[in-house]
């Protein structure tokens, strides 16, 4: 995912210039994510049982009364998929809020000032990204405990250096633009230049960003989970799968309808945040225009 | 071109000091006591003073900074410390499982490198076929799809039902095999945990090939070509693929941070004994210089991956050698 | 495309050559552990269970436990313990020789109390703070002489402390080097032929072995630290044992499985609700009565362990166990701990659901629960849920087990203190094999009481438990036992909550003649070799 971007604000592009369409890729990724917050804010109505409730025999195969069958303690896992959206998403959502808003921070500030603020700053934003970002996240995880909200700081704090480093190009040939030279040469403030004119031009690129940042964090927070690392009594998907492993669902045949569809849901979701993320980032993004 | 490798010099020995400094003091903030790992539940039945004694042995006493110093000192002549738990110097248990590590990740590096140029090449050529949208749809779903979930499907489905491949480890246990046989042995197990790894790297690389090689076929000197017409063969590989693989070195060495997360999860679900999989026991088991050690050798494995690419590409792409 | 066409093709008859040299039969038992055991000898093995188990299959000590958990003589032929209980003479075996040849003489029982009281081990250095000295007046005769009579000598320590052979860890001097030595030299069944550290040990049997002709040939040992994958294994037929025992949820499905055998029997390990005595609010016995009689343990059973568990004694023994006070037994019931609450005078003031005291403090608590055991997650989140019920909130706190030691049991040192409100948690076998357990799980001093983590204190349990220790008298231990549970079920330090069962699978084809050891396993020696005769 990230590794695309990247190459996209290094590599100049001569291209065709498109009209600005959403294409099949946005509104294909629009759907899946109307339908997943959908089925987040509408969970109670949708799903047949309260997932913490011990509702069926543990370990049921599906059944008319369970279409997806029960987990190890007898819950509904269709509904426990359900209710799992709002915890997925919700780490997905606050954990790219986190990493954006650093990234916008630091990638504005970066690409305005230059000299050595822009010098330390990207410095930063390369440690960041060189070390290899699960263990380092394991690492950190393991040390704050597994909690809701560690996990999405954890996640936010590593995930914000790509978004930094575009948002810095993306400032950078705002900067060249002739009414901020004006505003600067007229002896504008930084702050009100930065806030009148930079940040609405980054704006929209962020969202993009965030799209995109919220595809990988629900990756990683899935990978983290299963790992143990997550919050086992929040029922996300990852942690649905979590127990689904420790609880060897792989050796019953009950990985069809315990393994199956959590993995499924994780990815449909990714690629949900992601579709929309590329198809907006091309909307608005000239340079990135003719990519698909 | 010295200045730059100057330049990214420094960038790499800061990364180093801020993982090195990470390393040392995150696990000793980290709640715990490593206690348990050296004697089991039955410390509880240990006197103050010989409690006191087992730290002492192991240098837990000693004020922080006293313990930094020490630790840098002993990174520095390449002493990476004694495990708690298993009573060995750390440079041997990673010096065992460090191979293991770089072959699987060699080897899918390698995998999915020339797949995905291969493949993003041949999809750029044929932009906006029923092929280019297949395989971009693929490709997605495999970089979307959480890694761990396709190896333990793999293994439910290839090792367990199918029985084609092992369930566990890098070799069987207990069997003294050499020669061939040996190495057999040893890409059998590599097999599943090579493919899901691979699997999950190929998609960044295609995109890249894919997005880089439509630049490049869209540049002037391949419509020439074309005009001149040269064979789709020609014009494919000897002109844009060349060219178009210039970015996509830098994109590969990027790669590396994410090839060793994804390792690390791989090597948990297969119970391969990399060093990946080293890192998540020791988080568990409170073992700090298992920690601090794996965790340092990722890092250094993964700059040094970059520094290399870095004096590389210059070789590669004359545009940089003779640029600032 | 025919360069790609003529490469898959060559890939596709190398991969073809390879299931070949796969998994070749050696004729082994293969045994999964789940870690590493350092090299296997008694300074570097890592956990109670299975490391010890087989650590002493390498190396002996004096008395081994039986089937009953009761300790029999092993390399001892002859016991004589003086009237006052504090003067132990044992005669040795003749015939014991060392795995290098060398014949194992008193000199080395000697020298191994006198080392294991110098050079510190967890396990082994506090059981023997009572011996007052060891003589070897001749090289087959050992008098152990005790500061003061101990119930326990004979199965913590005789049956517990392996012996080392004296002319090689005579220069190991110090713990660290103890910890880092590598020699397997024992006397044991099986010597250690190859360690591969990570990944597996190899043993093979030892010819000259003095109790007679070792069963198995040679053991593999492979170390998978995933349940699910060693499962996969033993399903698969890599494996012939799991050190683990099976989780409920595969109990029906390996029973049906063609040439694999599960053997079940109760366990010893008990899993517990703890609190903590010293918390203001907990401190009140009629509040944890309530909390014990809204668990509804049987259905605990059925849910999280399918049954495959005995519920909990509140006396804490186990039911099987010798020292069981007959007829104990909680019953809950939802209404009673209503019906408490309200007369206690805990009542839901400001109607939000949770009760409040009569002061006005909200019942609320953290309780604890280890992220490595899903099941006592689980289980946290049923308590959450039936507490929930009758109005107390719980807040359910998952942390590695280091981090809940931390908070229950700093440093493993019970003088330290507690910080925690409940916690979900459990003590492995040995704990419940020990008559003296009752007195290190509940006595107040925490020099004696060395796992009351939730420090409670009670003058009768003390004194019952200061007479235990030095009751030598097994029917007079009983006695004493009963009344120490009596008055643990009535005050509820704990709330044992249930013993899973130890169930074991294996495939019969590799080997057949495990023995049980009740609330442990088949992981002992007598699954190996008979009892050495007297």
């Amino acid at each position: 995912m990230s590794t695309v971007t990247a190459t996209a604000e290094s590599a100049p592009v001569r291209v065709r210039p498109r009209r600005r369409r959403l294409g099949v890729v946005g509104v294909v990724g629009l759907a899946l994510l109307i339908l997943l917050v959908g089925s987040a804010i509408f969970a109670p109505w949708i799903a047949p049982y309260n997932p913490e409730e011990s509702s069926g025999n543990p370990f049921a195969a599906p059944s008319r009364l369970h279409p997806l069958g029960t987990n190890d303690i007898g819950q509904d896992i269709l509904s426990e998929l359900i209710y799992g959206t709002r915890i997925s998403l919700a780490i997905g959502f606050l954990a790219a809020i986190v990493a954006i808003s650093i990234g916008t921070l630091i990638g504005t500030v970066a690409g305005y000032f230059g000299g050595w603020v822009d010098a330390v700053l990207m410095r930063a934003v390369d440690v960041v990204l060189v070390i290899p970002f699960l263990p380092l996240m394991i690492l950190i995880a393991a040390y704050v405990g597994p909690s809701f909200w560690n996990i999405i700081l954890v996640i936010g704090l590593l995930v914000w250096a790509r978004p930094a480093r575009v948002l810095r190009s993306q400032v950078l040939s705002l900067k060249s633009l002739d009414y901020i030279d004006a505003a600067r040469a007229l002896g504008a403030p930084a702050s009100r230049i930065l806030r009148l004119h930079v940040l609405p031009g980054v704006l929209s690129l962020s969202l993009a960003q965030f799209i995109l940042a919220a595809s990988n964090a629900i990756l990683i927070e899935a990978s983290l989970s299963f790992l143990g690392l997550g919050d086992p009594t929040a029922k996300s998907w990852g942690s649905i799968l979590y127990y689904a492993q420790v609880r060897s669902a792989f050796l019953t045949g009950a990985w069809l309808w315990w393994v199956l569809p959590p993995g499924l849901l994780i990815t449909l979701a990714v690629l949900g945040f992601a579709f929309t993320g590329f198809a907006l980032e091309e909307v608005l993004n000239p340079r990135l225009r003719g990519m698909s | 071109m010295v200045r730059f490798l100057a330049g990214k010099g420094v960038q790499y020995a800061l990364v180093l000091l801020f993982a090195v400094t990470l390393n040392f003091m995150l696990p000793r903030m980290m709640p715990g006591s490593p206690l348990v790992f050296l004697a089991g539940e039955d410390v509880g039945f240990l006197s103050q003073a010989q409690r006191t004694d087992l730290l002492r042995s192991l240098g837990l006493d000693q004020p922080l900074w006293r313990q930094y110093v020490r630790y840098l000192g002993n990174l520095v002549t390449g002493n990476l410390g004694y495990s708690f738990q298993k009573g060995r110097p750390i440079s041997e248990i990673i010096a065992e499982r460090l191979p293991w590590t770089l072959l699987l990740v060699g080897l899918a590096l390698l995998a999915a490198t020339l797949i995905g140029v291969v493949w993003g090449t041949l999809v750029a050529w044929r932009r906006g076929s029923a092929f280019d949208l297949g395989s971009l749809g693929i490709s997605m779903f495999f970089e979307s799809t959480p890694s761990f979930w396709l190896g333990m499907i793999f293994i439910a489905v290839f090792a367990a039902r199918l029985r084609w491949f092992p369930i566990f480890g890098a070799q069987t246990p207990g069997v003294s095999l050499a020669g061939w046989a040996m190495v057999a042995n040893t890409a059998w197990h590599l097999a599943l945990p090579l493919a899901t790894l691979t699997l999950i790297t190929i998609p960044g690389n295609f995109l890249i090939m894919r997005y880089s090689m439509l630049n490049v076929l869209g540049e002037q000197y391949i419509a020439t070509a074309k005009a001149k017409g040269l064979a789709e063969r020609t014009v494919i590989y000897r002109h844009a693929m060349r060219n178009a693989l210039l970015p996509m070195a830098t994109v590969v060495m990027l790669n590396l941070g994410f090839i060793a997360s994804g390792a690390t999860v791989i090597e948990t679900v297969f119970s391969y004994p990399g060093v990946g999989r080293l890192l998540y026991e020791a988080v568990l088991n409170r073992d700090y210089p298992v920690i601090q050690a794996t965790f340092f050798i990722l890092t250094v494995s993964v700059i040094a991956a970059n520094v290399l690419a870095d004096l590389l590409y210059p070789l590669i792409d004359p545009r940089v050698r003779h640029a600032r | 495309m025919r360069t790609v066409a003529i490469l898959a093709m060559i890939l596709i008859a190398v991969l073809a050559t390879i299931p070949a040299a796969g998994l070749a039969q050696t004729g082994a038992v293969r045994i999964a552990i789940r870690r590493d055991e350092g090299s296997l000898n008694p300074y570097t093995y890592q956990s109670g269970y299975p490391g010890w188990n087989i650590m002493t299959l390498v190396y002996d000590p004096l008395f081994y436990p039986d089937a009953n958990n009761e300790p029999i003589p092993w390399l001892v032929r002859d016991v004589k313990v003086s009237t006052d209980g504090r003067t132990w003479t044992l005669t040795l075996h003749p015939n014991v020789r060392w795995h290098d040849g060398r014949p194992l003489t008193s000199e080395d029982v000697k020298f191994t109390f006198e080392y294991v009281q110098k050079v510190t081990h967890s396990r082994w250095t506090p059981t023997t703070r009572n011996l007052d000295g060891v003589d070897a007046p001749n090289p087959q005769t050992v008098v152990f002489r005790l500061k003061a009579p101990d119930a326990g000598f004979r199965l913590r320590t005789l049956a517990d402390v392996p012996i080392l052979p004296k002319h090689i860890w005579e220069s190991v001097t110090t713990v660290a080097a103890a910890r880092a030595f590598t020699n397997t030299v024992g006397s044991g069944p099986f010597r250690v032929e190859e360690v591969r550290a990570g990944q597996f040990y190899r043993l093979s049997a030892y010819p000259q072995y003095f109790a007679g002709p070792v069963k198995v040939r040679e053991l593999i040992l492979p170390i998978v630290r995933d349940a699910t994958v060693s499962f996969t294994a033993l399903q698969a037929g890599e494996i012939d044992a799991n050190a683990r025992t099976l989780t409920p949820e595969l109990v029906a499905q390996f029973e049906k499985q063609a040439g694999i055998k599960v053997v079940r029997g109760p366990g010893f390990a008990s899993t517990l609700l703890q609190f903590n005595l010293e918390h203001p609010l907990l401190r009140d016995l009629r509040l944890r009565r309530a909390i014990a009689n809204a668990v509804n343990t049987n259905l605990m059973v059925k849910l999280l362990t399918l049954g495959y568990a005995v519920v909990g004694s509140p006396g804490y023994i186990h039911p099987a166990s010798p020292f069981y006070a007959s007829g104990l037994k909680f019953e809950a019931s939802k209404a009673k701990a209503v019906a408490i609450l309200n007369e206690a005078g805990y009542r839901d003031r400001n109607n939000d659901g949770v009760r409040e005291t009569p002061e006005g403090t909200p019942l609320r608590f953290t309780l604890l629960a280890q992220a490595e055991n899903p099941l006592r997650i689980r289980g946290a989140e049923l308590v959450r849920t039936w507490l929930k019920d009758i109005g107390i909130a719980i807040d359910v706190r998952v942390a590695d087990d280091a981090s809940v030691i931390d908070l229950v049991w700093p440093d493993f040192d019970v003088c330290k203190g507690r910080r925690f409100d409940m916690s979900m948690f459990g003590w492995s076998a040995p704990v419940m094999t020990r008559p003296t357990a009752l007195v290190d799980l509940f006595h107040s001093s925490c020099q004696i009481g060395t796992i009351n983590i939730g420090g409670y204190k009670n003058a009768q349990i003390d004194r019952l438990g200061e007479q235990l220790v030095v009751t030598v008298d097994s029917n007079r231990q009983k006695q004493i036992a009963a009344q120490m549970q009596k008055i643990v079920a009535e005050e509820l330090p704990v709330h044992v909550l249930y013993y899973q069962d130890v169930i074991m699978a294996y495939r019969a084809a590799a080997h057949d003649k495990w023995v049980f050891q009740k609330g442990q396993g088949v992981l002992t020696k007598l699954s190996f070799v008979d009892p050495p005769k007297r």
